[in-house]
C-alpha cells in the first residue's frame, strides 16, 4: 500500500510518452481540453478519438488498467448519455422502447456529449499514468513561473508539494504505529459507544500533531543548516529539458487540432 | 510574502495531515459513517498557520491529489476527480483555511478560535453542497427530481460528528498554538 502510496497512479515504463518532457504533456492536454469543444462533426470527433487513442496505446499501459483507472466517471459518462437519450427531442423518432420515442437527434447528441467526456477523462489521466507527481510539480513549478511577478509564491508551493509528497507515507506509517500503540494501552478504536470512540480521536490526533510538528521543525532546521534562501540562484536535482521528442510531439498536435479545424461545419 | 523554511516544512506538513485525515477510515471507525478529519485538519491549518499560509497548504493539499497522489477519500486521486460532484469541499478547504486563519488573526481569545472553527465549518459545507448541487445539474443534468434540499439532505448525515470535530479543533487549537509558539516554530515569520 505505501507503495502505491508514493506514486499515485503513475505506471513507470520507458515510452514515447514517458518520456516527453512534462511541460510538453501538459501544455498538450491544456489545449486538447480548450479544443475539444470545437469538434462538432463525424469527422473531427473521429481524429480527436483517433489521437486519444492512439496516445492511450502508445503509453503501453495495460488497457485494463487505465480503464480501471476511469471507475470514478464510468458512472457519470453512461447517466449523461442515458438522459440525453430520454430527454432530447430532435430529428425522426428512430425506434420506440415500449412506448417512448427515441429521436435520432438524442442518439447523436447523447453520444458527443459522452464521447467528449470520456475523451476529456482518457487524456487527462494519461498525464498522471505516464508522469509521477514529482515530475508534475517540477512542471509546474516551471510553468507558473510567470505568477511570480505577481507575488505568488511559486517556488515555495512547488517544494511544499515535493515535501508533502515524501512525508505522506511516513505519516500514514506514524499513524498506524501511534494507533496500535494507543490499542495496546487499551484504547479502543473499533467497538464501543460513539462518545468514547470519539474521545478515541484525540489520542490519536495528539502524537500525531506532535510528530508532524517535529518533523516539519527537523527539516526546517536541516535546511537552514544548509543554507536554503529561497529559491532565488538555487539548482536542481531534477533538470527539465526539451528534446527533438517533445517538438515531434508538439508539432503533431499542432496538425491533429487544424484537420480538427478542417474537419469540423 | 517572505516565506522562511520552517513555513515552508510546516504547511506541507499539514498538506500531508491533510491526507492521512481523510483516509483515517482505515484506522478507526465512528458509528458506521466513514469518517474523515480533513474538515478537523483544515480548520486547524487556518487557525495555527494563520490565513495566508494555510489557504497556502491546503493548494498545496488539493494540487497534489490533482497530480495523482491518492490523497482525497478512499485513497482516490488524479485529474477525474475534478469532475466528482464533492470535489467542491475539496476546494472549499481552501477558502476555510483562509477566513478562519483570517478571523483569528484580527482577535485570538479563546472563544475566537471556537468561533472561527464553527464559521470555517459553515464556509466548507456551504461551498460543498452548493458545488454538489451545480455538478450534478451541470455534469450530468440532473433530473427534475433532483432538489436543492436534497442535495442539503444528504449532508445530514455527517454533519453531527463535522461539528463535534471541529468543536474539538477550535478548543485544541489555542492550546497547542500556546505549546507551538513557545518553541522553533513560534519563531517563524508570521505569513
Amino acid at each position: 500500500m505505501n507503495n502505491m502510496l508514493i506514486i499515485g497512479q503513475y505506471v513507470p515504463g520507458s515510452s514515447f510518452i514517458h518520456r516527453l518532457d512534462p511541460r510538453t504533456k501538459i501544455t498538450i492536454i491544456f489545449f486538447f481540453v480548450f479544443f475539444i469543444f470545437f469538434a462538432n462533426s463525424l469527422l473531427s470527433y473521429g481524429i480527436l478519438t483517433l489521437f486519444s487513442v492512439g496516445s492511450a496505446l502508445a503509453t503501453r499501459i495495460k488497457v485494463s488498467y487505465i480503464i480501471k483507472g476511469l471507475t470514478p466517471v464510468w458512472f457519470l459518462i453512461l447517466f449523461t448519455f442515458l438522459l440525453h437519450l430520454l430527454v432530447t427531442k430532435d430529428g425522426e423518432v428512430l425506434f420506440r422502447v415500449f412506448t417512448y420515442p427515441i429521436y435520432t437527434g438524442a442518439i447523436i447528441q447523447g453520444t458527443a456529449i459522452s464521447l467528449r467526456f470520456f475523451l476529456l477523462i482518457l487524456v487527462t489521466s494519461l498525464l498522471t499514468l505516464t508522469t509521477s507527481p514529482i515530475e508534475i510539480t517540477d512542471a509546474i513549478e516551471n510553468l507558473l513561473h510567470p505568477l511570480k511577478k505577481i507575488k505568488f509564491p511559486v517556488h515555495e508551493l512547488a517544494l511544499m508539494m515535493s515535501i508533502s509528497l515524501r512525508f505522506i507515507p511516513t505519516l500514514l506509517q506514524e499513524t498506524e504505529k501511534i494507533s496500535k500503540a494507543q490499542a495496546s494501552r487499551g484504547v479502543d478504536f473499533k467497538t464501543g459507544p460513539i462518545k468514547e470512540r470519539i474521545q478515541a480521536v484525540v489520542p490519536l490526533l495528539v502524537p500525531l500533531f506532535i510528530s508532524a510538528f517535529k518533523r516539519a521543525e527537523e527539516l526546517a532546521m536541516a535546511m537552514e543548516a544548509r543554507g536554503y534562501q529561497g529559491g532565488e540562484g538555487r539548482t536542481k536535482l531534477r533538470e527539465l529539458k526539451v528534446g527533438p521528442l517533445d517538438w515531434v510531439a508538439l508539432l503533431c498536435f499542432i496538425l491533429i487540432i487544424v484537420a480538427l479545424f478542417v474537419t469540423r461545419k | 510574502m517572505k516565506l522562511k523554511a520552517i513555513d515552508i516544512t510546516l504547511a506541507a506538513m499539514f498538506a500531508a495531515l491533510m491526507a492521512v485525515g481523510s483516509n483515517i477510515t482505515s484506522f478507526i471507525i465512528i458509528g458506521g459513517v466513514p469518517i474523515t478529519l480533513t474538515t478537523f485538519l483544515c480548520v486547524m491549518a487556518g487557525l495555527i498557520l494563520g490565513s495566508r499560509l494555510g489557504a497556502l497548504s491546503m493548494t498545496v493539499y488539493t494540487l497534489i491529489g490533482l497530480v495523482g497522489a491518492p490523497v482525497f477519500a478512499n485513497f482516490t486521486g488524479g485529474p477525474s476527480v475534478l469532475v466528482k460532484p464533492t470535489f467542491g469541499f475539496v476546494l472549499s478547504y481552501i477558502l476555510v483555511a483562509y477566513v478562519v486563519g483570517k478571523i483569528v488573526e484580527k482577535k485570538s481569545s479563546k472563544k475566537m478560535f471556537l468561533f472561527a472553527a464553527l464559521i470555517g465549518l459553515v464556509i466548507n459545507y456551504f461551498v460543498g453542497t452548493n458545488w454538489m448541487y451545480y455538478a450534478y445539474k451541470f455534469w450530468a443534468s440532473a433530473p427534475e427530481g433532483f432538489t436543492y434540499k436534497m442535495a442539503w439532505a444528504w449532508m445530514v448525515a455527517p454533519l453531527p460528528k463535522d461539528i463535534i470535530f471541529t468543536i474539538i479543533a477550535g478548543v485544541m487549537a489555542p492550546r497547542i498554538q500556546k505549546v507551538v509558539s513557545k518553541s522553533y516554530i513560534g519563531k517563524r515569520s508570521v505569513a
